[in-house]
């Protein structure tokens, strides 16, 4: 604040500062805030409120048919006083039904049930088999679009990877939906050569398997991957390679020992990034899976939200699955040894 | 380590349309310290990266220790590059890059870390091997890419201009410790330049290649004595060139009718009678006073002062002559006009051709 006061003057730096923290608290405070204090409660919801309501209202109405058949003042005044007092205790229930007080816990968190936990769990791994598999398809990708190809021929391999992108990502799962489906492409094909019978329903499932989620995951995010390593590898001294190979060492040494290491930033980078995209993708597995295969976690999150409306426990599965996002940086960069600097490049 | 001798056989190199190397023939003995000059463009490095086996010849044969080169990488030769920015691997320690080498061909660990240890102590960086190469100043890391090259125990070492990232008063200690590492190893160096200090100062011989073509193999006095052609003559160490007519030729002598009058000087290359040629003396080589055969009467310009030496800008005629005298009080106190001459024995005389300088 003060190095910037001192280069632009108090009022431009106020509002320089001003913008930035504007910019922190719409973001990421103010969303993330809303969300972490949406999961910490829940309504108590006794399930015997609505059964008790009702039990007063039947015994309201027997208290007033006796009422009606009473002569005697006294009783009846009893039996007034009873039913206003009933109906006290109905006007409290049934402001506690309509907005039950709230409870701050963990509870939604600890309440997630084992199917719940399983899918969470095995959403994390599916979405580091995306990742790595990405990584393995990318990494050749990046290294000849960056270093072994000519620069006009390296601008004419990006452009060729971007173009896809230029089509709305529904279409190109919907896409992949078309090539894989039942009576899809592939399956035409196949019926077409006369392997199998699509009439007698011989084709073969693809989307009832995972893979055609992590396939069409694979083709969604890939630039995601390949950018930054492009961008790290680019930064290689090309002398470096030529003066391994100089050396007598092999290609494959030259990747494991000059290239990939200076690639690092780069590819921890790309790895967060599509691990991120796909742990949380919602319209990929969605889409592909049609009910066919598993659910991914970010269905769930989906159904706490829209089904069952109940957005604490949405939230909740939402932070659970921000937490371990945000773990899985902190290791990859750990292993990878990068900083935030090195991510910033 | 025993150095080989590397022969090239009509070699030419060409890239698509143009031609980088012009067919050359060219002998580096083995333990030899050669070196390759040239201005930038030339084909010094094209030349150079040939020999390590990244470019091959377009036509002709690179044989090192008399065996063919031909479809051998850079991995699979005798030869060991060091690049002209290094190319020090950034994230390896100084040891493990000295060590790279003997990991890639297999080397046990303890045991290449040893020779690498061996070999920082030769090049006197023995407490360094577990720095990162961005620790050390630019002659220390100059060492260890010397180190890392030596490794691999080459025959031949191939340096790219290596020096000249460092500034002035360490590039002229580099060049007595790359002499000295030569002498010590008693390997084949081919040193490329574009610094004609450099090249004289350490070579065993020097070739001048200009425009893919090498102008003239020779040991450095003898480049500088007695250059082959007027681009040699100009591109090592200074020289006054007139432009001049061919008046009389005899055998190894011929006079020349030039600006400044009648010329005589030795003939250097295929000269006619009536047709133009170059004159060429170097300033150190032309006296005050009429000492020689060759007089010329000029009028004193300007004196630069070199220290131990003086320049005198002498003008005659719309020419410029520069001559290099030795300091002293009778330089201070010259006349505006003068007399100047030079023998028939250090003027020679070129039939026209390229020149380094315009």
């Amino acid at each position: 604040m003060g190095s910037l006061a001192r280069a632009y003057g108090r009022p431009l730096a106020s509002v320089i500062a001003g913008i930035a923290v504007l910019w922190i608290l719409i973001l990421i405070l103010v969303p993330l805030g809303a969300m972490v204090e949406q999961s910490l409660w829940w309504r108590e919801a006794k399930g015997d409120v609505s059964l008790t309501i009702d039990r007063l209202y039947n015994d309201i109405s027997l208290i007033e048919l006796d009422r009606a058949t009473e002569t005697d003042p006294a009783k009846k005044a009893a039996f007034d006083q009873s039913i206003a007092e009933k109906q006290a205790e109905i006007a409290t229930l049934e402001a506690q039904e309509k907005d039950p007080p709230k409870t701050y816990g963990l509870a939604n968190f600890t309440r997630m049930s084992g199917l719940h936990f399983y899918i969470f769990v095995r959403t994390i791994f599916y979405a580091l088999l995306v990742t790595a598999l990405a990584l393995i398809v990318c990494y050749p990708v990046a290294y000849v679009v960056a270093l072994a190809s000519g620069p006009r021929k390296a601008i004419i391999l990006m452009v060729a990877l971007i173009v896809p992108y230029a089509i709305n990502e529904l279409l190109r799962v919907y896409a992949w939906l078309m090539i894989l489906d039942y009576r899809g492409v592939i399956n035409g094909v196949l019926a077409s050569m006369g392997f199998i019978d699509l009439d007698a329903r011989e084709w073969i499932p693809f989307l009832e398997n995972p893979s055609a989620v992590f396939l069409a995951m694979i083709y969604t995010y890939v630039l995601f991957m390949v950018f930054p390593m492009v961008n790290t590898l680019e930064t290689l001294d090309r002398n470096q390679i030529e003066a391994a190979r100089d050396l007598g060492a092999s290609t494959l040494r030259i990747h494991r020992r000059v290239i990939i290491p200076h690639a690092k930033p780069g590819i921890a980078v790309g790895c967060i990034m599509t691990f991120m995209l796909s742990a949380g993708s919602y319209s990929v597995p969605a889409i592909m899976t049609r009910g066919q295969g598993g659910d991914w976690f970010s269905q769930l999150v989906y159904r706490q939200f829209y089904e069952s409306n109940n957005w604490n426990m949405g939230s909740a599965y939402a932070v659970s699955l921000l937490v371990v996002c945000t773990a899985f940086i902190l290791l990859m960069m750990r292993l990878f040894g990068v900083g935030l600097r090195d991510i910033a490049r | 380590m025993r150095g080989k001798d590397v022969r090239l056989d009509k070699v030419s190199i060409r890239f698509g349309d143009s031609t980088a190397v012009q067919p050359t023939d060219l002998s580096i003995h083995a333990g030899e310290f050669f070196s390759i000059l040239g201005p930038s463009g030339c084909g010094k490095t094209t030349l150079l990266r040939t020999i390590s086996g990244f470019i091959q010849p377009s036509e002709g044969r690179v044989l090192i220790g008399g065996e063919d080169m031909a479809g051998k990488g850079p991995n699979e030769r005798p030869t060991a590059l060091i690049f002209q920015n290094l190319a020090l691997f950034p994230l390896m320690s100084v040891a493990e890059n000295v060590a790279f080498g003997l990991e890639a061909r297999g080397m046990r660990k303890a045991d290449r870390l040893k020779r690498a240890q061996e070999l920082l102590d030769l090049v006197a960086l023995g407490g360094f091997g577990d720095k990162r190469p961005s620790d050390l100043s630019g002659g220390q890391r100059q060492r260890v890419a010397i180190a890392r090259a030596l490794a691999v125990e080459p025959a031949v070492l191939l340096l790219d201009e290596p020096l000249s990232a460092l500034d002035l008063k360490l590039r002229q200690h580099m060049r007595s410790e790359l002499r000295a590492i030569q002498k010590r190893v008693g390997i084949t160096f081919i040193y490329i330049t574009h610094d004609q200090g450099e090249a004289l100062a350490m070579s065993d011989r020097v070739a001048v290649m200009s425009r893919g073509k090498l102008e003239q193999v020779a040991d450095a006095d003898t480049l500088y004595a007695e250059p082959a052609t007027p681009f040699v003559a100009t591109f090592v160490g200074e020289q006054n060139v007139l432009r001049g007519t061919v008046t009389s030729l005899a055998d190894t002598l011929a006079a020349l009718d030039t600006p400044i009058g009648r010329v005589e000087g030795r003939v250097k290359g295929p000269i006619r009678l009536g047709e133009p040629a170059l004159l060429m003396i170097r300033p150190e080589r032309i006296v005050l006073g009429t000492g020689g055969v060759n007089a010329v009467p000029v009028r004193l310009a300007a004196r630069n002062l070199e220290g131990p030496s003086v320049h005198l800008q002498c003008a005659a005629a719309g020419q410029t002559l520069t001559v290099t005298v030795p300091n002293g009080p009778s330089v201070r106190a010259l006349p505006d006009e003068l007399t100047l001459s030079f023998g028939v024995e250090d003027a020679l005389v070129f039939p026209m051709g390229t020149l380094a300088h315009g």
